[in-house]
């Protein structure tokens, strides 16, 4: 065999070993925080993804956190105010985020990039009035407060989540792997390629026969659809829902997620970046002073546009390493097929 | 009929949402993107305006001026240091979004730690009001409205009438054409953010004695100044100004009718009217 | 009853009206040539064909059915297809990966059947790309399928152009100056490949400015100036009309 077949295998080996480290985690250990913040990571992941596949199609979201908190309320109104179990409440959420982004996706997609961009900023400030507002349903700003998922029983071994953060980690874990498989191979197929004329070349894409805000518009709702879901769990996780916890704020982070882990990545980048922004998140809280947070994350942000190589990310310069290690040209940071 | 109170008040809102969608506006037609700080600009100027008249001494109106100058220098700044430098071909819209809502967190945040969360009020800048029989207006909400008026105007006459507001309108319509015709678009770029830049500061100034100064007072005026260039359509100066008298006059008088709705009700309202005609009141059909 | 049919169509931009009251038939199997001065109206026309623009006033028939008013994707699955003036691809991705992606139209499986890749869904790719190849044959780009678009020469991207236009499986394919910025041996071959085209039965609506090659290709010719028809008929008759020396008088003749 040639020794080239085995040079690209090292980075291949050393994801698999994160990977499955990740899959044998809570082996090493139970603790809360450690599995919390996975578990947080993980949600944001999610989240972050979302926007990267809007991105593909060449607009910006700055509305997931609308996603977010529409599927945390929806499962916790399902539980709260009709009695409803978790998963009931759970493919609701997912459901209910689907048709409203459809709804508003239609009109926000017609209306131009830049239009799209200041609906999707304002629906997630109309979700918060909505959520302050309906009281009835809602509960206002006082929140909601919501059980963890109801166990589940495989024969005699029951899996509940209310007294251990492990099956809490695994449900993140897999939701991930999910979205992250699903999204992947929505990107190397048909709809990927679609997606991605429909931004670099909208008018020959129409030309050749393409609908450009069908396919916007299911790029917009998919992401909707799969940030319900996390919110949702998310939610049952924190335990409570309240109005503040998803505003512009919190649709800027996935965005930010997606730039640090690099426009070119779909799925691996919006992971790691949402790794790193927790975690500089945390590094933050922990200073005394109030305003530094958004302060601190602005400058790092205008930073890193700045002063990095435009769509540069960590995977970008995973794969720069790579092919620096290996002394060849690395691969085009747009991967069509 | 709603009570005069809530009509001047909803004027006073026009004025300010129109002055900022104009600025907006003016930035987008040269330079192509939004400016996602817009309102911060707003609440630097309002901070600006109540350094000068407390620390300072200086009377009010001049503050204002000031104010104007001080943070068209830093839109200038930010012009050209950051949106230039991000604005590249083909990322460009992912980039400028980015970094102007980084910069518009960097803004709020920094000025909460530069000058403390509380209220810092000066709500005696132009103390007194007008009396008109059944109810009285504040000078300060009169100012206002004059303000706004004076800007619209030196607005009109130097686009219209001077050759700095011919290049503007050239560059705006066809940028390529411009520069052939010697018209520096670069050069132009940064003017006119500082002009736009300008505006909203002056606009938070002006406002300051009415609804107070602190960090937090950027974030309104920067949505609705976003809705009224939607409604109005993107692109046109006019149609930011009919959108900023619309969504004033809305978000004034609704609430009054319908209470904690009426954001509900303004979203809605955007939304059918976007479903009706996608390129606003005032916009070029996407579809020519 | 004539293939494509133009009724009354004016196209105005502010003030200026870039077509004026424009009537033209297209009778199935011609090859239309369309000429006249820079500024006339050509690519405009096209444009409000293929359904870029709206017209302002008047109408598009195809087959007797109103298409004006249609998004381009709309009428390019009527069976209308367009090159462009200036060269338009995907940028970074190659004449193969672009040409695939074109074939949108040809793909008949839904979504689902692409997403889990299902046995049909291979089936059509591998017809999908026999076309594709079948084609860059036809048009003598087989050499560089796998390079990047973008970055062929001039002439092969013209060409290039036409490619991706002929996947759509077109009926009517309108070509906007084809030929600009080639050489002699390039230009007689895009001729030769028009009349291939026009053999398999497809309607040619031609814009160009090389009489040479309009004389060879087109059954008729249109000459616009200034918007209006000022002209129409066999391509030799229609050159030595009066009124159209006189439109391009100070500008390339033959």
């Amino acid at each position: 065999m040639k020794f080239g077949n085995y040079r690209k295998l090292l980075p291949k080996i050393v994801v698999g070993l994160l990977i499955a480290l990740i899959f044998i985690l809570p082996v090493f250990t139970t603790s809360l925080v450690t599995l919390s913040k996975f578990v947080q990571i993980g949600f944001w992941a999610i989240a972050a993804m979302g926007f990267m596949l809007i991105m593909r199609t060449g607009q910006i979201s700055l509305g997931q956190a609308t996603f977010m908190g529409l599927g945390g309320y929806t499962s916790a109104v399902f539980m709260v105010k009709f009695g409803l179990p978790f998963w009931p409440g759970f493919f609701m959420a997912g459901i209910v985020a689907g048709l409203v982004a459809l709804a508003v996706g239609v009109v926000a997609v017609r209306a131009g990039p830049i239009a799209f961009s200041i609906i999707t900023l304002a629906l997630a400030e109309i979700m918060r009035i909505i959520a302050v507002s309906w009281e009835p349903v809602t509960n206002g700003s006082k929140g909601l407060v919501i059980t963890p998922p109801t166990h589940i029983m495989l024969g005699n071994f029951e899996i509940n989540f209310a007294t251990s953060a492990v099956p809490n980690y695994y449900f993140i874990v897999i939701l991930v792997a999910i979205t992250a498989l699903i999204f992947w191979q929505i990107d190397r197929g048909r709809l990927g390629g679609i997606f991605r004329v429909i931004a670099v070349n909208p008018t020959l894409a129409e030309h050749q026969g393409i609908p450009l805000t069908k396919f916007k518009v299911l790029a917009f709702t998919v992401a909707a659809v799969f940030t319900g879901f996390a919110g949702s769990f998310y939610a049952h996780f924190l335990g409570v829902m309240s109005p503040d916890m998803y505003g512009l704020w919190q649709s800027i982070q996935a965005l930010m997620m997606g730039i640090v882990g690099g426009i070119s990545s779909l799925v691996a980048g919006p992971i790691v970046g949402a790794a790193v922004l927790n975690s500089l998140s945390d590094i933050l809280s922990r200073l005394p002073v109030y305003s530094i947070k958004p302060t601190l994350f602005g400058a790092i942000v205008l930073l890193v546009l700045l002063f990095l190589p435009k769509g540069t990310g960590l995977i970008d310069l995973w794969r720069i390493f790579w092919s620096k290690v290996y002394k060849e040209k690395p691969i085009t940071t747009d991967n069509t097929h | 009929m709603p009570p005069a109170g809530i009509l001047v008040d909803g004027l006073v809102q026009s004025c300010i949402y129109m002055t900022m969608a104009f600025g907006m506006v003016l930035v987008f037609s040269i330079l192509g993107i939004l400016n996602w700080t817009h309102g911060q600009f707003y609440m630097l100027g309002a901070f600006v305006v109540y350094y000068a008249v407390t620390a300072a001494g200086i009377p009010f109106p001049i503050s204002i001026l000031i104010s104007g100058g001080v943070i068209g220098g830093l839109g200038m700044l930010v012009g050209r240091y950051v949106i230039e430098r991000v604005n590249v071909p083909g990322l460009g819209l992912l980039y400028v979004t980015a970094a102007t809502v980084a910069l518009n967190f960097f803004f709020e945040g920094g000025a909460g730690m530069a000058f403390g969360l509380e209220d810092k009020g000066l709500y005696n800048a132009l103390p007194g009001v007008l009396d008109l029989g059944s109810f009285s207006v504040s000078y300060q909400k009169i100012a206002v409205v004059i303000f706004t008026l004076v800007i619209m105007v030196a607005m009109y006459v130097v686009l219209n009438f001077t050759k700095i507001g011919l290049a503007i309108r050239a560059a705006a319509q066809e940028p390529g054409a411009a520069s052939l015709y010697g018209v520096s678009v670069g050069r132009l770029s940064i003017i006119v953010m500082g002009i736009g830049c300008a505006l909203a500061g002056m606009a938070g100034a002006i406002m300051a004695p009415v609804y107070g100064v602190n960090p937090f007072i950027g974030g309104l005026p920067l949505i609705m100044a976003l809705l009224a260039i939607i409604i109005g359509g993107i692109g046109s100066l006019t149609g930011a100004i009919v959108g900023g008298l619309i969504l004033g006059l809305f978000s004034s008088i609704v609430p009054y009718y319908l209470g904690y709705i009426s954001e509900l009700a303004l979203f809605l309202t955007v939304i059918t009217l976007l479903i009706v005609r996608p390129q606003g009141l005032f916009g070029v059909p996407i579809r020519r | 009853m004539p293939l494509l049919e133009l009724k009354g169509v004016t196209k105005l931009f502010g003030k200026l009206a870039a077509l004026e009251d424009i009537d033209l038939c297209v009778q199935e199997g011609e090859v239309l040539g369309i000429c006249g001065p820079n500024g006339s109206g050509k690519t405009t026309l096209i444009n409000v064909i293929s359904g870029y623009y709206r017209p302002n006033r008047g109408t598009v028939y195809l087959e007797g059915k109103k298409i004006s008013g249609l998004r381009p994707d709309q009428v390019t699955a009527r069976g209308i297809a367009r090159t462009f003036q200036s060269n338009m691809c995907f940028h970074r991705a190659t004449v193969l990966q672009s040409m695939l992606i074109g074939s949108f139209l040809q793909d008949k499986t839904n979504e689902w059947q692409a997403f889990f890749e299902t046995k049909t869904y291979k089936e059509r790719r591998k017809k999908i790309a026999a076309e594709v190849l079948e084609t860059l044959k036809l048009l003598d780009l087989t050499n560089e399928a796998n390079m990047p678009a973008a970055g062929l020469p001039h002439g092969h991207q013209r060409i290039f152009g036409m490619a991706m236009a002929l996947m759509t499986n077109p009926n009517v394919l309108l070509l906007d100056e084809p030929t600009t910025g080639m050489n002699h041996n390039e230009a007689v071959f895009v001729v030769d490949q028009i009349k291939k085209i026009n053999e398999r039965g497809i309607t040619v609506i031609l814009i160009e400015h090389n009489m040479k090659v309009l004389l060879d290709a087109a059954t008729r010719a249109v000459v616009l100036n200034f918007g209006t028809k000022i002209a129409e008929g066999k391509p030799r008759e229609v050159m030595k009309n009066h009124d159209v020396i006189e439109a391009y008088l100070g500008t390339e003749t033959v």
